[in-house]
């Protein structure tokens, strides 16, 4: 039992105060000391180690061990040492201590006594704050994914001319710019750049393995087909790997010439396969065509990066 | 009655003031819980992580706001209105500067406070709320770092967001609307700009200061943990307040830090590369210098094919968070003393080891590519 605030301190079967103050232990939380107010009139407050409290007889009355001589050697309490736990910052001080003189309570309101739809009130008080947040989620939804699925641009955009292209089996890059448009803002012009090769039957073979190449639209109609004996192969200039731009290099294992993303070192060969690196598909074959006076035309087809198979977005 | 009337009399205007406001919001009382934190054990170096966290985090936000002055979030504008911050407006490349090298301190201070609370055990029981929450904020951070890159729409920015958003694209099931939702679209473009503006300046701000605060009152209500060794009369009799010494020892740490990053705005202030585009001429792509070890993870052909890119980017990080979120739950015994926790102790090296290797290796990896 712990002693209570207010209650009679006995020493010697006598009566020589109450206790006004406990003080706690900040770490074991226990308390340390009771503050025993002395009865005659100057109210001096001392300090008394629990140790010394023999019996917590009753909520009103604690024995103390010591002698009434003893007693007026304990220290007098310095209340300029101690901070109230209002002040302080103690985690879990309160939990197991019973000091407080009793319960401090006012009356509920009339309207308040025996109202026995609480868990009614509460309840409505949710449903009606979810009937207004619900009708928000799909609108909201659908304002924020507004711009994320769009239909794909079949449109050809020239890229320059096929006569720049004048060895086999190398790359050359090819930049273009193509109108942009977004939501309301005016159409911009952005710059991308696409790599061409002249590929020799063989790499023609290894790029389109004797089948036409057909490209979709949205709907999964053929739109362009790229025939397999077509010497003039595009690819897109996103790395399959995870999106960055790579670029024609000759490096010491390969004299000859690679396709080399600088981002996470994957190295193509000039029909597009991957010789190293950790891309997981080929270069992408855009659709290519080339008009009378030799100029070169795409559709600006964009896929995922980072998957096996070709996932169109563009 | 009369006597408090006289102390009233004797207040001059300004104690009066305080008075009428302590009267009506219990100010001192606020004040004097905040500052009379006992710290069992006393106060600490170690300590002062979380406390710099703040205060670089509310610089930020002081030098963010400066920053939405000028800068414009469009496509057409981005770029022009930072070089404009940099070369034109008077003071506003050392305030961009702080803000950019504010954010790699705010990183390392990150990990700096997360090893501090794994190496003392301070995770444990009754703190695992904490921990989980301090997880949360760390995403935050990582997500600060991730979309504020592309503000500036410069090479870098762009190409980083690029291939972060590839990424993101590979997380299971939502994976493909989540990288949809973060472009506004199927390609980066003007809606990528504008949502990791409105992502950046709103959404990760609100977040982080209310996860903040329930870090700060989870902290609070359980109470710090102290050092890991000493007997409970001797943690008692070191022990002190939060203020003035833990409070002294913080301060000290905050300027302390505030003149590195002033330091760094100082000899390597912000320096644009070229506006964005999607054709990255000769500039080789990269993230920065804290997402460079799982960059060059990427490299490696074990985490080459989808399945492998899967494992490296998505199931391995992935995986690693669990763990650290799992980890008060897993790890229940009572034991704080790192010098006897040996496999928390070796954990940490190795991943410390790992993180510092793989992030050297992308730095010696750039002169092979040039």
């Amino acid at each position: 039992m712990q002693p209570k605030l207010t209650a009679k301190a006995l020493c010697a079967n006598k009566e020589i105060g109450k206790i006004s103050k406990v003080i706690v232990d900040p770490l074991s939380h226990e308390i340390s000391h009771v503050v025993v107010r002395e009865l005659n009139g100057q109210g001096i407050e001392r300090q008394v180690p629990i140790s010394q409290v023999q019996e917590v007889v009753s909520d009103e009355e604690i024995i103390l061990r010591c002698s009434l001589e003893e007693f007026v050697r304990f220290p007098v309490l310095e209340r300029d040492q101690y901070v109230t736990i209002k002040e302080v910052e103690i985690a879990h001080l309160e939990d197991h201590l019973h000091v407080e003189p009793g319960e401090i309570l006012v009356p509920l309101p009339r309207l308040e006594q025996g109202v026995p739809r609480r868990t009614f009130f509460a309840n409505m008080t949710h449903a009606i704050g979810t009937l207004i947040a619900l009708p928000l989620v799909y609108p909201v939804l659908k304002y924020l994914m507004k711009p994320m699925f769009q239909p794909y641009d079949n449109a050809w955009f020239s890229v320059g001319n096929v006569k720049k292209v004048n060895k086999e089996n190398i790359g050359f890059q090819f930049k273009f710019t193509r109108g942009f448009k977004e939501a309301f803002m005016p159409e911009q012009q952005i710059e991308k750049n696409i790599w061409v090769v002249k590929a020799t039957p063989a790499v023609q073979q290894a790029v389109y393995e004797g089948n036409d190449k057909k490209f979709y639209d949205d709907k999964g109609d053929v739109i362009w087909v790229n025939k397999s004996n077509s010497p003039y192969i595009g690819y897109s200039g996103k790395c399959p790997h995870l999106g960055c731009g790579y670029k024609w290099r000759k490096t010491k294992n390969f004299p000859d010439g690679v396709f080399l993303c600088p981002c996470h070192l994957s190295i193509y060969d000039e029909a597009g396969k991957v010789i190293d690196g950790p891309a997981p598909r080929p270069l992408d074959v855009l659709p290519l065509k080339i008009d009378a006076g030799g100029e070169l035309k795409i559709i600006d087809v964009e896929y995922k990066a980072g998957v096996n198979n070709q996932i169109r977005l563009l | 009655m009369k006597e408090d009337s006289q102390v009233v009399s004797q207040q001059n205007a300004f104690e009066k003031v305080v008075e009428f406001v302590d009267e009506r919001v219990g100010l001192k009382t606020i004040q004097a819980k905040m500052l009379n934190e006992p710290v069992p054990g006393g106060s600490r170096w170690a300590y002062a992580f979380g406390s710099v966290l703040l205060f670089i985090f509310i610089l930020q936000v002081v030098t963010g706001i400066l920053l939405m002055f000028y800068y414009v979030p469009s496509t057409d504008h981005a770029y022009a209105s930072t070089q404009y911050i940099i070369h034109e407006v008077d003071y506003g490349w050392f305030l961009l500067s702080y803000h950019f090298w504010g954010s790699s301190a705010m990183v390392v201070m990150v990990f700096a406070h997360m090893s501090q609370v794994f190496l003392w055990g301070a995770y444990k029981k009754p703190r695992e709320l904490v921990w989980l929450v301090g997880l949360a904020l760390f995403g935050i951070v990582m997500g600060f770092g991730f979309t504020g890159y592309l503000l500036p729409w410069d090479q870098r920015a762009y190409w980083a967001t690029v291939v972060g958003v590839e990424i993101m694209d590979k997380t299971p099931l939502v994976g493909d609307f989540l990288a949809r939702f973060l472009k506004g679209g199927p390609t980066p473009g003007q809606m990528t700009l504008s949502r990791f503006f409105v992502i950046h300046v709103m959404v990760l701000p609100a977040a982080l200061a209310g996860l903040a605060g329930l870090h700060i009152f989870l902290f609070r209500k359980a109470g710090p943990a102290g050092p890991f060794r000493g007997t409970p009369e001797e943690l008692k009799a070191k022990t002190d307040y939060f203020f003035p010494r833990q409070i002294w020892k913080d301060i000290v740490a905050m300027a302390t830090v505030f003149l590195i990053i002033c330091s760094l705005a100082f000899i390597e202030p912000v320096v644009l590369l070229e506006q964005a585009t999607p054709d990255p001429g000769d500039y080789h792509p990269e993230p920065e210098w804290y997402f460079l070890f799982l960059f060059q993870l990427l490299r490696l052909k074990i985490f080459g094919g989808e399945f492998g890119q899967f494992l490296g980017a998505m199931a391995i990080p992935g995986a690693f968070m669990a763990f650290l979120a799992a980890l008060p739950f897993l790890d229940t015994s009572s034991e704080r003393n790192i010098f006897k926790r040996p496999t928390a102790l070796i954990g940490w090296t190795v991943i410390m080891v790992f993180i510092l290797v793989f992030t050297v290796s992308a730095i010696i990896n750039r002169h092979f590519l040039d």
